[in-house]
Parts: C-alpha cells; structure tokens; sequence
C-alpha cells in the first residue's frame, strides 16, 4: 500500500539575486533563510525514500496561455522540460542554469488521471506542457546536488479568473491521498507559492501583502483546521493577494487532519515568504 | 476591453523574439494589424505597462516581457509587524 511521506508547501520564486534586485539585501537574507529550510525539509523528504513527487503549482502564462487554460492539469509522459524563456525578466531568471530535462512518474501520473476521471474530476492532461519557475525552483532546492525523484506536475489554474474553488482543490487533494493509497508508492507531495502577494494583481499593488490574513492561513494549517480554509473563497483569495494559496488546498486535502508546523514565515516588501511542512506518518 | 487581444500580444511579445525586435523598430507598423482599441493601442505604444495592466493584461506578463518589463523595486528595510512566532 503506497503512503505519502512527505508533505510541504513553499514560496516559489527561491532566487536571492530577484529579491537583492527588488528589495536589497534585506530580501537576500529573507529568502536565502527560506531556501535553507526547504533544503532541510528536502533532506527530510530524500531521507524517506520517495519514488514520485507530486508537485501542485501554477502556470504564469507561460504553459498554457490562449489556446487553453485549464482548472486542474495533469503532466503524464515520460519526461518534462523546463521552460525556455530568451532574455528572461525577472522571476523568469530562476530557472537559470537548471536542467532543460526531468523525468516523470508515468504511472502514477497515469493513475492520479484516470483515477480521477473515474471519480468524476474532469482533469486535463498534457503530454507537452514545459514548467516553470513554480516547479523547478522548489524543487531544485529540495534536491540541491542530488538526483531528482521522478516528477508529476499538476497546474492549478491560480490567476485567468475564472479559476477552480478552494473547496474543490481540496477534493482534489482528497483524490490524490486515495490514488497514492492504492499504490504501491512512497510518494512526496509539495504545493508552491504564496504567501500573500500582489493583491489583485494590479501592478500598483505589487509590494502589498496582507501578513494578518496571512497568519489566520498559517494557524488554521497548524492547528489542521481545514474546515475554515476549504470554506475560503476565490474572491477572498484574489483580494488579499493569496491566489496561489489555491494549490495549498490541493496538498491540504491529501494530508487532511495532519497538522503542520511553520518552518519559515518573513514578511518582505515584495511578498512574504514561506515554508511550512505537515507531520504526516 | 479585450482581455485577449491585450494578452495574446504580450504573450507574442515574451515569447516571440522577431515580433519583439519588429516592435521595437517600427511599434505602429508591429501593430498595425492587430484589433487593438484605440486605448490599448496607445498603451502599446507608449510602453506603459501599468496602463497595460490595468486594461486587463496579466501581471506576471506585464512584469516579464524583455526589454519592456515594468521593474518595481521597494526600500531596502524590515517590514513592520510582528513575527509569526
């Protein structure tokens, strides 16, 4: 019977030049003492044994873009590429120097799909679609020098309104915990961005955060108060900056009751940073 | 307000490099064919990503296209509040 060993969740942009550029050495120090606990919470996770990690992020307009932008994605094949970006801007530059290539958990993305399907989650799939900094940058840290376990993606659509419930999200989560269980796997799940940032994502917002809403999202996940959390609202979501708290929800729903601890939370004029991991068996 | 025609061409302009030079060189010629308002037209060619914005293009494309990304620094100090723990 296959097992979720390891469970954490992680701001996404996990580059120390981005935050010197955008807000000095204050924002190097605060980032590189994230990157330092997700590290540990990697060695943690490698020192499991994993066979797959499940990673639940989102696109940035770079996977998908105007031919389709689905709610809920599942990446199958044998491999995925990184995205590939001429004179990256920005967020864009963390993918810098990483692999152009990862393999896949095939058959457990196979499974998570048609599983799903089954259930009644109408998930789209891809056999093509690149990632982004969303993925490779939480990612490559866990991992720092050491092989990467084989992957499977799952977007969450965070940001082309209309995007999928918090209350589904968690379904989905709920449906990952039961395909896993049926497997014969020993499976990490991670869930990337956040904390609040960005508020509407309007460009005279960026440098807004919202901590206090912020610690309400931290203390109902360590005390496992899920009710409250899958209660929440794209709209409260989207108002407070808290958009990509929509892929927390997914992983929230695959370790329901666990609780979690708060290995890292900074507050930062750019977005505040997190790291949080579940006490799962 | 077009949320796609605003969109597909940051998009175009992120990840196609000969639109992106052709903008740069003749930025009315770029868009001649495009269906633009004249309002998003305008913030085109002015370059006004905060314009851009708020006629409905996404933030992560406004802050990501080469060469015409808006760039928001913020002062280098703590911020105010109180830690989590």
């Amino acid at each position: 019977m296959g097992e979720i060993v390891f469970a954490g969740a992680m701001s996404h942009v996990l580059d120390p030049e981005y935050y010197e550029n955008a807000c000095g050495a204050t924002g190097r120090r605060k980032v590189e003492a994230c990157m330092t606990e997700i590290r540990t919470m990697g060695a943690r996770f490698l020192g499991r044994r994993p066979d797959a990690l499940i990673v639940v992020a989102d696109d940035h307009l770079n996977a998908f873009s105007f031919n389709a932008v689905p709610a809920m994605c599942v990446r199958i094949g044998r491999s995925v590429n990184r995205m590939m970006q001429e004179d990256a801007e920005a967020f864009d530059r963390a993918l810098e120097g990483m692999p152009e290539h990862y393999a896949l958990h095939e058959e457990l993305a196979n499974r998570i799909l048609e599983e799903g399907i089954d259930a009644g989650f109408d998930l789209a799939l891809s056999w093509e679609a690149p990632i982004d900094h969303a993925f490779l940058s939480p990612v490559m840290t866990m991992h720092g020098a050491a092989p990467v376990t084989p992957l499977v993606p799952i977007w969450v659509n965070c940001f082309v309104a209309p995007q999928p419930i918090p209350a589904r999200c968690f379904a989905l989560g709920q449906h990952l915990a039961r395909t896993v269980a049926r497997s014969p796997w020993n499976v990490g799940i991670i869930a990337t961005g956040g904390l609040s940032h960005f508020p509407e994502l309007l460009l005279p917002r960026v440098g807004d955060t919202d901590s206090v809403f912020d610690k309400k999202l931290l203390y109902w996940m360590e005390h496992g108060e899920h009710a409250p959390l899958a209660a929440l609202t794209v709209s409260e979501l989207h108002k407070t900056g808290e958009h990509e708290f929509l892929n927390w929800m997914v992983l929230l729903g695959a370790i329901t009751p666990a609780r979690a601890d708060v290995r890292y939370f900074g507050e930062l004029l750019r977005i505040n940073l997190a790291a949080v991991e579940w006490r799962v068996p | 307000m077009s949320r796609y025609a605003i969109n597909s061409l940051l998009y175009r302009l992120k990840k196609d490099r000969a639109f992106r030079e052709r903008f740069n060189a003749d930025p009315p010629g770029a868009l001649a064919d495009l269906d633009l308002t004249a309002a998003e037209r305008s913030a085109f060619l002015a370059r006004d990503m905060y314009r851009i914005n708020q006629l409905g293009g996404y933030l992560h494309l406004t802050m990501s296209v080469p060469g015409m990304a808006a760039h928001v620094t913020h002062e280098d100090r703590e911020t105010p509040g109180t830690p989590h723990r």
